[in-house]
This record gives C-alpha cells, sequence and structure tokens, in this order.
C-alpha cells in the first residue's frame, strides 16, 4: 500500500483497538480481546520463527507455560512487583529459547518439530513434577496487575502496548535485511550462505526472540486466568499458535495477525465449532495447506493484484551498462 | 590482490573429480573455464565459493588461505557466485533478491534493527537505491517490482547477476550464466560481463558456450576429467590439438 | 525385586509397541521420503477399533484383527492420496510436514469425539487368566508382533518382486522412475502396508495401551525417537531403538518415578544424536529431510 493510504489505515486500527473497551459489549468481548492481544503477543515473535525462517515449531506453549509459571512464582509466591516479574519471565524464558534451540535448530525439518513437540510434553512432565515449585496438579493463583492497569479496561490497554510494540518489532525485522536473510534461510539456505547470511546463527536469534515474547505473553496470559495449572498448556494450545501463522500466511505480518483474531474468536462465536476443537484447526490447516499453501494472505494479496491497472508485462532484459558501470564502482568506493 | 586454486584435488568416494588443478582469478580480469560434461568445471566453482572443501593443494585469496572458510566468510571477503539453476527467493520481490546481496554490509544487528534505529533505516536507504540502479544496469528495469516467481528464465539469470553485484563482490563466479538465453540475450550477458571487467570485478565463467566465451575472456582454462589440458590467452587455447580433439572428438 | 522384573518386560513391550511404529515410519519413508505425523495414529487406530469390533459389535477375534488392519491399510491410504500426494509434486520442501500434522490432528479429535477422551480396557485376546504375571499376554504380544513385522519386512524386501521395488525406490527414486517403474502407486501400496502394520501392532499392543485416543501423538513422539536413536532406514535400528527405549523409561520410572517418562526418552534421544547423529544403525548416506 502506498505511503498515506497506509499510515490511514494503520490510524484507523489503532483507534479501533484502543476504543475496544466502549464499542466492543460485555466484559466477557473485552477479555477475549485481551486474550487475543496476548496470543498475538507469542505468535507476533512466532512469526519470525515459523513464517519468516521456516522452522516449524510446534511446540512453543512450553515456553508459555515456563512464562506464566515464572511470573506466578515470582509476582505471586514471592511478592515480587509484576513489571519486573514480566521481564524476569521474559528472560528466563529467553535463555530457555537458547538451550532449546542449540541443539535442535541444527536438525532437520521434522526432527526439529519433534523436539519441540517433546519440549512442551517435558515441560508439562516437569511442572507436574515440581510440586513444590509449581502447586503441581493443583496449579498456582496468579495476582494481577497494580493500579491503574487492575480494572478489565486496564489490562487490556497494557496488553495491547505490549502487544502493539512486539507488532513494530518484528515488522522492523521483516522489512529490512534481516527479514530478506530470514526468508532467504526458509526458502534457499544454500543462497544465504552465498550472500554470508549466518544460517544457524539467524536461526538462534529469532528463535531466542520468540522465546522473549513467549515468556512475557506467558506472564500476561497467567494474569488472564488468574489460575494456572499444568492442563492450561496442552499440546493443543501450541498447536493452535503454529496453525495461525500457516494459516495467515508466511513471510507476512498482517496475515497471521488476522489468522490469531479469527481462530480465537471463531470458536468463541460459533457454538458448533468450539465442540469440534482442534478438529477444526487440523482440517483448516490440510485446507490451506494443498489449496493456497501460502495462506489466506496471499489470497488477499492476489486479489488486489486482480483490481490493479494491468499494464503490458514486458521480459525483455535490456541493459543499461552505464548505469551498470557507475552501481558497481559506486560499491567499490564504499 | 588473486583468487588462486592450487594444485586442487577433490575426490568423491571412489572418483576422483579434479586431480592437481590450479587456476588464478585476477581483478579486472574476465576467466574462461570450459570443458565436456564432468570435467569437473562445477566442481571447482564450489570449491572457491566453499561448498566443497578440497582433499589435497588450497584455495587462497591475497595469499591467505582460505581452503576451510565457510561460504559465508569467503562472502565476506569478496566473493560471490551464480548457480547453475537460478536460485531465487519466489516469493518476495526482484528488488528484495537483488537486496539479499546487501546481507555482507549490514553494520546493524538484530536488536537495532528490531527498534528500526537511524543507522538501519540509513543502510536500507542506500542498499535500496544501489540494488535498483544495478537491476537497471542489469537490464531489468521493467520487472523491478514484480514477484521474482513470475519471472522468466533470462530475467532470473540476471537477477542473479545484480544480486551478486549487490554483494559488492572482488570476485564473481558465474556457473554457465548462458544457459538457456537466446543469441541477443548472451550479447547483453557479455556486454554486462564486460562492464564488471573495466570496473574491476574479477569474473571467473564457466561455460558450455565456448564461442562466447572465447569471444570475451582474457584467459582460458579447459579441464578434462578433472586435469588442466590447456591454459591461456583464448587464441591459444582455440588452436590446441588436445582441446580440439576433446571437443570434436579423435 | 519382582517389582523390577515387571518393570523390565513392561518396558520391553511398549519398546516393542515403539519399534513398531519404527519400522512404520522406515516403510512409509522408503518410498516417499517423507516422516508422517500420522504413524502413530494408524496404531491408535489399531488399538480403538480392535477393541470396538471386538467389546461392541461383537466379532470373533480374527475378523477384527483383520479389521483393525484393514483399518490402518486405509488410513495409510488415505494420508498417501490425501497429505502426500498432492504435497510432493510441489517444491516446498516441509509441506508434508504440515499436511500430516493436520491430517494427524484430525483424526485424534475425530476419535476423542467418537470414543471418548477415557481410556478404555482392550478385551482379552488369547484366553489367560489374570494371574499369569510376566508371562501375561499383555507383554509378549506386542514384543512378539514387532519381531514378526520386522522379520516379515526382511522377507519382503528380499524376497518378493514388490519389496524389491520398494528398495529400488528408496535407493533412487529418481531412476527407479526413469526405469519405468510406478512410483505413484508404488509408494501407495507401501502407506497400505505400513498402515496394516501399524494396525496390527497397535491391535497386539492394546491390552498394554488399552483404547486410547491419545496414544496417537505420544506415539509418534515415542516410535520417532525408536527410530533416530536405532537409525532411520534400519529395520534393526528399529528394534533395538524401541527395545532401548522401553526398557530405558521402564528402568527409570521404577528408581525415580514415573514422572520424568518424557524427559528420560529425550534424554536418550539427545545423547545418541550428540554421539553418533546417524543413529545407532544408521547410514550417513540416509538425509532425513
Amino acid at each position: 500500500m502506498k505511503f498515506p493510504n497506509r499510515a490511514v489505515a494503520i490510524l484507523i486500527v489503532m483507534a479501533a483497538l484502543i476504543t475496544l473497551p466502549w464499542w466492543s459489549g460485555d466484559l466477557y468481548k473485552l477479555h477475549l480481546a485481551a486474550l487475543i492481544c496476548t496470543y498475538w503477543v507469542l505468535i507476533g515473535g512466532l512469526n519470525l520463527v515459523v513464517g519468516y525462517s521456516g522452522q516449524l515449531s510446534i511446540g512453543h506453549v512450553g515456553l508459555l507455560a515456563i512464562g506464566a509459571y515464572c511470573f506466578a512464582i515470582l509476582a505471586g509466591t514471592h511478592g515480587m512487583h509484576p513489571a519486573f516479574a514480566i521481564a524476569a519471565s521474559g528472560a528466563l524464558c529467553a535463555l530457555c529459547g537458547l538451550l532449546l534451540g542449540l541443539p535442535s535448530l541444527r536438525l532437520p525439518g521434522f526432527y526439529f518439530a519433534m523436539a519441540t513437540l517433546a519440549f512442551a510434553l517435558i515441560v508439562t512432565e516437569i511442572t507436574l513434577a515440581q510440586g513444590n515449585l509449581t502447586g503441581g496438579g493443583v496449579g498456582l493463583p496468579v495476582p494481577g496487575f497494580p493500579p491503574p492497569f487492575d480494572t478489565p479496561r486496564g489490562t487490556y490497554w497494557l496488553i495491547l502496548a505490549i502487544a502493539v510494540l512486539v507488532t513494530w518489532l518484528a515488522w522492523n525485522v521483516a522489512r529490512h535485511t534481516w527479514g530478506r536473510g530470514l526468508v532467504a534461510v526458509r526458502d534457499s539456505a544454500v543462497t544465504a550462505q552465498a550472500v554470508g547470511v549466518p544460517v544457524f546463527r539467524a536461526k538462534l536469534t529469532v528463535f531466542v526472540f520468540s522465546g522473549f515474547t513467549a515468556g512475557v505473553a506467558g506472564a500476561l496470559f497467567a494474569v488472564l486466568q488468574s489460575y494456572i495449572t499444568p492442563d492450561t498448556f496442552v499440546f493443543d494450545l501450541g498447536l493452535f499458535f503454529f496453525v495461525c501463522i500457516i494459516i495467515g500466511g508466511r513471510g507476512h505480518i498482517i496475515g497471521p495477525a488476522i489468522g490469531t483474531i479469527v481462530l480465537t474468536a471463531l470458536p468463541e462465536m460459533v457454538a458448533p465449532l468450539a465442540k469440534l476443537g482442534n478438529f477444526f484447526y487440523g482440517l483448516l490447516l490440510l485446507a490451506v495447506v494443498l489449496l493456497v499453501p501460502e495462506g489466506i494472505g496471499r489470497v488477499f494479496e492476489i486479489l488486489i493484484e486482480h483490481f490493479r491497472p494491468r499494464r503490458g508485462e514486458s521480459h525483455v532484459v535490456k541493459p543499461d551498462l552505464e548505469r551498470l558501470a557507475r552501481a558497481i564502482e559506486n560499491g567499490q568506493s564504499k | 590482490m588473486t583468487l588462486a586454486a592450487r594444485d586442487i584435488t577433490k575426490r568423491f568416494g571412489g572418483l576422483t573429480a579434479l586431480a592437481q588443478v590450479s587456476l588464478e582469478l585476477k581483478p579486472g580480469e574476465v576467466h574462461g573455464l570450459i570443458g565436456p560434461n564432468g570435467s569437473g568445471k562445477t566442481t571447482l566453482l564450489n570449491l572457491f565459493s566453499g561448498y566443497y572443501r578440497p582433499d589435497g593443494g588450497n584455495i587462497v585469496i591475497d595469499e591467505t588461505e582460505i581452503s576451510d572458510a565457510t561460504v559465508q566468510k569467503r562472502a565476506g571477503l569478496g566473493v560471490a557466485r551464480t548457480f547453475q539453476k537460478p536460485r531465487l527467493l519466489p516469493t518476495l520481490s526482484v528488488l528484495d533478491n537483488a537486496m539479499l546481496g546487501g546481507w555482507r554490509d549490514a553494520r546493524a544487528g538484530f536488536l537495532a534493527t528490531a527498534f528500526s534505529l537511524p543507522q538501519v533505516k540509513a543502510d536500507e536507504r542506500e542498499l535500496r537505491s544501489r540494488a535498483e540502479e544495478l537491476l537497471h544496469g542489469v537490464g531489468l528495469s521493467h520487472a523491478i517490482g514484480r514477484r521474482a516467481n513470475l519471472l522468466e528464465h533470462a530475467e532470473q539469470r540476471f537477477l542473479e547477476i545484480a544480486r551478486g553485484l549487490a554483494q559488492r563482490p572482488r570476485f564473481l563466479l558465474l556457473d554457465e550464466p548462458a544457459g538457456g538465453l537466446t543469441p541477443a540475450e548472451i550479447e547483453h550477458l557479455g556486454a554486462v560481463i564486460r562492464v564488471m571487467r573495466e570496473s574491476g570485478v574479477g569474473v571467473l565463467l564457466v561455460e558450455h558456450h565456448t564461442d562466447f566465451v572465447f569471444r570475451i575472456s582474457d584467459r582460458v582454462t579447459t579441464l578434462d576429467v578433472g586435469a588442466v589440458i590447456k591454459h591461456g590467452t583464448p587464441d591459444e587455447v582455440k588452436r590446441d590439438p588436445e582441446v580440439i580433439r576433446v571437443y570434436l572428438g579423435a | 525385586m519382582r517389582w523390577m522384573f515387571v518393570a523390565l518386560i513392561t518396558g520391553l513391550a511398549t519398546g516393542a509397541l515403539y519399534a513398531s511404529a519404527a519400522l512404520t515410519y522406515n516403510v512409509m519413508f522408503s518410498t516417499s521420503k517423507v516422516l508422517s505425523v500420522t504413524t502413530g495414529h494408524i496404531s491408535m487406530l489399531g488399538g480403538i477399533f480392535g477393541a470396538w469390533f471386538i467389546s461392541t459389535l461383537g466379532w470373533p477375534i480374527p475378523v477384527a484383527l483383520l479389521g483393525s488392519m484393514v483399518v490402518g491399510a486405509l488410513f495409510g491410504l488415505l494420508t498417501d492420496l490425501i497429505a502426500i500426494r498432492r504435497v510432493l509434486a510441489r517444491s516446498d520442501e516441509h509441506l508434508w510436514l504440515l499436511s500430516t500434522l493436520a491430517l494427524a490432528t484430525m483424526v485424534q479429535q475425530a476419535a476423542g469425539l467418537w470414543w471418548g477422551t477415557e481410556p478404555k480396557p482392550f478385551p482379552r485376546l488369547i484366553p489367560q487368566d489374570f494371574s499369569a504375571g510376566l508371562g501375561d499376554q499383555k507383554y509378549w504380544l506386542p514384543i512378539a508382533i514387532a519381531i514378526l513385522l520386522a522379520v516379515a519386512l526382511e522377507v519382503f524386501y528380499r524376497r518378493t518382486l514388490y519389496g524389491k521395488l520398494f528398495v529400488a525406490m528408496s535407493e533412487d527414486a529418481f531412476a527407479a522412475r526413469a526405469r519405468g517403474i510406478p512410483t505413484g502407486r508404488i509408494r501407495s501400496m507401501s502407506y497400505v502396508i505400513a498402515g496394516a502394520m501399524g494396525g496390527l501392532a497397535g491391535f497386539a499392543a492394546g491390552q498394554l495401551t488399552f483404547a486410547y485416543f491419545a496414544l496417537g501423538l505420544t506415539l509418534t513422539l515415542n516410535g520417532f525417537i525408536a527410530l533416530a536413536v536405532g537409525g532411520l532406514g534400519s529395520n534393526v535400528g528399529a528394534l533395538v531403538g524401541g527395545a532401548a527405549l522401553g526398557i530405558l523409561s521402564a528402568v527409570a520410572t521404577y528408581f525415580v518415578g514415573g514422572e520424568y517418562q518424557q524427559t528420560i526418552s529425550v534424554g536418550l534421544l539427545m545423547v545418541v544424536l550428540l554421539l553418533k547423529p546417524a543413529g545407532l544403525f544408521g547410514s550417513q548416506s540416509v538425509r532425513p529431510v
């Protein structure tokens, strides 16, 4: 989209989001909006891993759980100020992302996916086993935010602000050199190497970043739930995050964002879908993979292309040798 | 200031792909590398760019040993390449594909990029304008905003060259760039390579189109079954009886 | 002391189920170079349908056995037709991971909705009272089937024409196609065979695992661990990997308690992969994608 149009669109969307508590209706819908924003904090970071660098992590729910428990233990059991607890959750999960990514990111795709699945299951095991720390199967209560964020509106606005920040960070990475490098890692590692991208380090960097956002999301999630047990963090949730990105479209920011909104809200609004649960997500994923593997975001792109004025498409290569010489010399004088 | 292979030997299992092959690439020079199928041309190119390690001999750049250096490290030292079958990022635009070559210049790290610091924005602007100029230069003005998977074969080849040039290379290794091009397009390719040479880039031209190679190269090396059978100026090589025998059959 | 033996034999039996899953992985991988997420779910269906056929529909046991194998074979074919066939044609490398993951999710949920989310008991297959202890069929049935499947595969690969075609395809699919081998049909056949194998293994292990919808995912994971430890592409490796995993889990349970099972199995995997990335019996040339 051209500059003024995009800025206007963003302003409209931001205005709608900020004023949501007033037009959304009941408290339940407000809570749902806050939940969607929380999911997006995780998914926005995970998007760089799955959608851009192409690493199919299906077990990020494990990091969400670690972040949630970290917050509940620090802010609840130990009475730490929630702001510090959130930061600590993020930092801890960034570290976990590093420890998980170091051995597993070198593995081929299926192995890596299984490693992340195992990670999610292991986190559940450990939270159940370490009852002294985590409350075991009984779980832990979670304190709320301090004023002024202790009201439903205040909670929503805080989470919205964090979600917007994560979106901005991810968008910056995606549209600059890093973003292109990540896409190269995903689509052609040979090319990535040829232009000098440190493939493993790039994958690990975004994975650690996604760990940080997952940890922060975990803390926010814990507050929204107000009570967490190991059952809260089933593998199905990790699969859900992953599906939002694939359906929304890899290599996009907006697509997965819309995917998150739709896939979270849909089962809430359409009751039969809620009963189907994961079957619905699996079906959607299958449909997208078979029919529009680039995701729904791509479908919109194609539609927009259709309405753009068509000019005759040339495919003739005609070098401009003077410009070429100048461009090469320009590069050499750096 | 040369990129050189010295007495390179490369084996794959029981097969010796290259035996004691030497080749020196100088800046501002076009060095042609020809030979029948299976003679080891692409293997040598892969050894230069770092996808293979030599079993014997070494690769040096300016007298620095780089035989064990990674592909990325060599890219950082100014070695760029194109591929026999063009490797592009199909979901990105032509411009983004060309800008990919600017990775080595990206001074800002991940966090600086995430926070969109002024340095990042400045680097991006500079890279964008340089990539655009390169794309105009190689002849892709008409396709700058197009998605890369919509390009035809010739356009893909020239895009790879633009991307390679975006790396600001000292040496550009071209892997059969004329493959699938029409005579007119090959003329354009020749003109582009000449400009590169005039600007001081050292070009290694691995090719099957021997006429084209002889026309445009300053020096030519001929391989056959993994060994150098002749090295010299195009005229010398063209007239060498061994070369003629290998190409025309005894 | 007796409890140690029970732990060991339980470990061997569960390990045998993992080994069967690893064998199933191998068969599907050989012709498609795909590791399907639906692998564990085949055995899950074998167990659930077996219980349904015998307990609910009242079928005689041999018929139910055949029925479970047919269900498995059909699911294998379904995996190939829906998740693999169209996807392999595209250049995007990991689409099959997504499609098999999607299919596996759908099957697991559907099974949960239909059968219920509680594990239900699996009926006795051979007349035997429950005091047999270590000799109980729930232990040696899975073990016997795993060995039977491995032996049958070897015979199939070495002595039958179709088996040799499988081997040819697994070594070089491109060359196989160039020589006129109908690779698409061979691949479908391999998925059908893998499905029947998985269904049989799930049926045989039903008394050990109970008929449980959530078995699919854990078996996909543990079968994969057995496969990776033993070495992708090796049937002997599958047996050894499964046995190692099963025994390790059981022994760890005996000493440390059952809470860290998954952690320990993954620990085993990590250790083996660090020391020998291709697995105990794997060859370097087999590159898993």
